[in-house]
C-alpha cells in the first residue's frame, strides 16, 4: 500500500497510508475511535476502492477474514459447523468437514459443530470465525475487533490463540480498540489518528497507551 | 363429499396447495431469516396488483398486439393468457421488491413503515386495477378469497415446474444463497461474486411469488410463505435443518388445511392459513420449557 487515500463518496478520512506487510508480522491496528481504523481496514481488504495511490497483493494471497460480532446477524439458526464451512472454497467435500472438525479443535472448541453458532458466548463464537478464516489456509488473516465484548479470560484465550496461530507464518492484521490486547503478542503496529497513518515499532506498543497517545511516540519502524 | 370423488374433482388444486407448502416455506425461511418477512406479506399483493393490472389493460393490449392472446388454438390461448399474467405479477413483484430493497438501503428507522406502505398501495392499486375489468374483478376477488378449487391441470404444471425450478436451485445453492445474505463481506473479501447469489434469490422470490398467486392466490402464499417458518425457527439448530422443518411444517399445514377446508365446506386458502396459525402456538410452547 503507498500513498493510499481511503474515504466514502470521494471525500478522504485517510490519506497518504503508505504499509508493507510482511510474512509472519503480527500488526495491529489502533487509534481513537472515529480516526478511520475500520476505514483503513476495509481499504486493506479491498472492500473500499483507493481515492488515491495503490494497494498491490502478492498474486495468489489467501486472506483469512474475522469480522466483528455484531456484524453477523443472530437471526440466522446457523450451526457452528455451516459457518465454519463458509470459509471454504468450491463445494464442500469430504475434506472440507474434516478441516473444519480440525479447526475446530484447534480453537479449543472440539465437539461444537452442531451447536447453534448464536448460543455460544462472545468468546467461543470469535473464536469459530478464527476457526473459518483457517479454513482457507491464509497468507494473511484480518481481523475486526476481534476482542471487542469479549471477556478478560476469553481475550487472554484469543489473543494467545492468535499468537499460535502467526507462530505458524501467516502475518496477521488486527484491529484493536486498547493497546492492552496486542502488547503481548504484536510484532508492530499502526497508529491510526490525524487522517493519516504511521508505524510503530513492537516497543511502542509496550511502553503503554499514555506514550503512544501523549505525543512521545518512538521512530517509525524502517520498512513502514 | 367422498374423498375419491373430492380428488377426481379437484386434484389439481390440492396437488397446488401441497406443492406451494412444500416449497413457499422454504423461500419464506430465507425472508425470515433476512428480517423481511413482512415481504411474504407485501409481495403477494404485488403480484396481485400486476395481474389486476393484466387484466385492466388487456384491452389496450389486445388492440395493439392483435390476436396475441386469443389464437385460434384453445390450448395457446391458455398458455398465452397465463404467461401474459404471470408476466404482470412477475413485473409487479419485481417492482416491489425494488422498493423495499431502496427502502432498506435507508436505515433511517423508516423501512418497516414503507414496507407498511407499500402493502397498503399494492392492494388499493388491485382493487383499483380489478374495477376496470369485469372479468379481471372476478378473477381477482376469487383469487384473494383464496377460492383455488378451479385450478386445471394446465396452471398447475407451470406451478410446479416453477415451484419445481425454485426448490431445486434453493436447495442446490442454499450455502452460497445463505453466505451472501449472512456475511456479505466474507463474500467480497473471498472474490465471490455476492451479487450473482443476491439476484439469484430476488429471482427466486419473484417467481414463487409471482407464480403462486397467480395460481393459488395472495392469501394461500401469505400464509404459507410466513407461517411454516415462524414454527420451524425456534426447532431449527441449523439452516438445513430449518429449511427441511418449514418445508415439512408447510406440508402438514397444507395437508390439514384441505382436510379441514373439505371436511366443514370452508374455502381452502383461508383453511390452510388457519390451520398454519394453530401450529405456531404448540411450536411457541414446547420451545419456551
Amino acid at each position: 500500500m503507498s500513498g493510499a487515500a481511503f474515504g466514502y463518496r470521494h471525500k478522504p478520512v485517510l490519506t497518504g497510508v503508505d504499509l508493507t506487510v510482511h510474512p509472519g508480522e503480527f500488526l495491529g491496528i489502533f487509534g481513537p475511535n472515529g480516526a478511520g481504523k475500520t476505514t483503513l481496514f476495509r481499504g486493506l481488504l479491498g472492500l473500499l476502492k483507493p481515492l488515491a495511490g495503490t494497494v498491490e497483493r502478492r498474486r495468489g494471497l489467501e486472506i483469512g477474514y474475522v469480522p466483528q460480532l455484531e456484524t453477523l446477524d443472530p437471526a440466522w439458526p446457523l450451526s457452528v459447523r455451516e459457518v465454519l464451512l463458509m470459509g471454504a472454497h468450491g463445494r464442500i467435500k469430504a475434506a472440507d468437514r474434516e478441516a473444519a472438525a480440525q479447526h475446530l479443535d484447534e480453537v479449543g472448541l472440539a465437539g461444537k459443530q452442531r451447536e447453534l453458532f448464536a448460543s455460544l458466548s462472545g468468546g467461543q463464537r470469535q473464536r469459530v470465525l478464527i476457526a473459518r478464516a483457517l479454513m482457507g489456509t491464509p497468507d494473511l488473516l484480518c481481523l475486526d475487533e476481534p476482542t471487542s465484548g469479549v471477556d478478560q479470560p476469553h481475550r487472554t484465550e484469543i489473543m494467545e490463540l492468535l499468537g499460535a496461530i502467526r507462530a505458524r507464518g501467516p502475518a496477521i492484521l488486527m484491529v484493536a480498540h486498547e493497546l492492552s490486547s496486542l502488547d503481548r503478542v504484536a510484532t508492530g503496529a499502526l497508529l491510526v489518528e490525524n487522517g493519516t497513518s504511521r508505524r510503530l515499532a513492537a516497543d511502542a506498543l509496550r511502553s503503554g497507551a499514555a506514550a503512544v497517545y501523549g505525543g512521545a511516540l518512538p521512530a517509525p519502524a524502517e520498512d513502514a | 363429499m367422498p374423498w375419491d370423488l373430492i380428488w377426481e374433482l379437484f386434484k389439481f388444486s390440492i396437488l397446488a396447495a401441497l406443492v406451494t407448502g412444500v416449497v413457499a416455506p422454504l423461500v419464506g425461511s430465507f425472508l425470515l431469516a433476512r428480517r423481511t418477512g413482512f415481504y411474504g406479506i407485501t409481495l403477494p399483493q404485488f403480484a396481485a396488483a400486476g395481474i389486476a393490472f393484466g387484466f385492466a389493460i388487456q384491452p389496450w393490449w389486445e388492440a395493439t398486439f392483435g390476436n396475441l392472446l386469443h389464437p385460434t388454438d384453445m390450448g395457446d390461448e391458455m398458455h398465452l393468457a397465463l404467461s401474459y399474467h404471470l408476466a404482470w405479477a412477475g413485473t409487479f413483484t419485481l417492482a416491489g421488491l425494488a422498493v423495499m430493497a431502496l427502502a432498506a438501503r435507508r436505515k433511517d428507522g423508516t423501512e418497516t413503515g414503507v414496507m407498511a406502505a407499500a402493502f397498503a398501495v399494492a392492494s388499493a392499486a388491485t382493487i383499483l386495477f380489478s374495477q376496470h375489468s369485469a372479468e379481471g374483478d372476478i378473477f381477482v376477488a376469487s383469487l384473494l378469497q383464496g377460492e383455488i378449487l378451479t385450478l386445471d391441470g394446465h396452471e398447475f404444471e407451470v406451478l410446479a415446474i416453477t415451484l419445481g425450478l425454485v426448490a431445486v436451485l434453493l436447495v442446490a445453492f442454499r450455502r452460497e444463497l445463505v453466505q451472501a445474505s449472512y456475511d456479505p463481506e466474507l463474500c467480497k473479501v473471498l472474490g465471490r461474486k455476492r451479487w450473482v447469489w443476491e439476484a439469484l434469490l430476488i429471482l427466486l422470490i419473484a417467481a414463487t411469488v409471482a407464480s403462486a398467486v397467480m395460481t393459488v392466490g395472495p392469501i394461500v402464499l401469505f400464509g404459507l410463505l410466513v407461517i411454516p417458518p415462524l414454527v420451524a425457527r425456534p426447532l431449527a439448530r441449523s439452516m438445513d435443518r430449518f429449511l427441511t422443518l418449514s418445508a415439512l411444517v408447510g406440508l402438514v399445514t397444507a395437508s390439514a388445511g384441505i382436510w379441514v377446508s373439505f371436511h366443514w365446506d370452508w374455502p381452502l386458502g383461508p383453511s390452510i392459513v388457519v390451520a398454519g396459525a394453530v401450529l405456531v402456538v404448540p411450536a411457541r410452547l414446547v420451545t419456551r420449557r
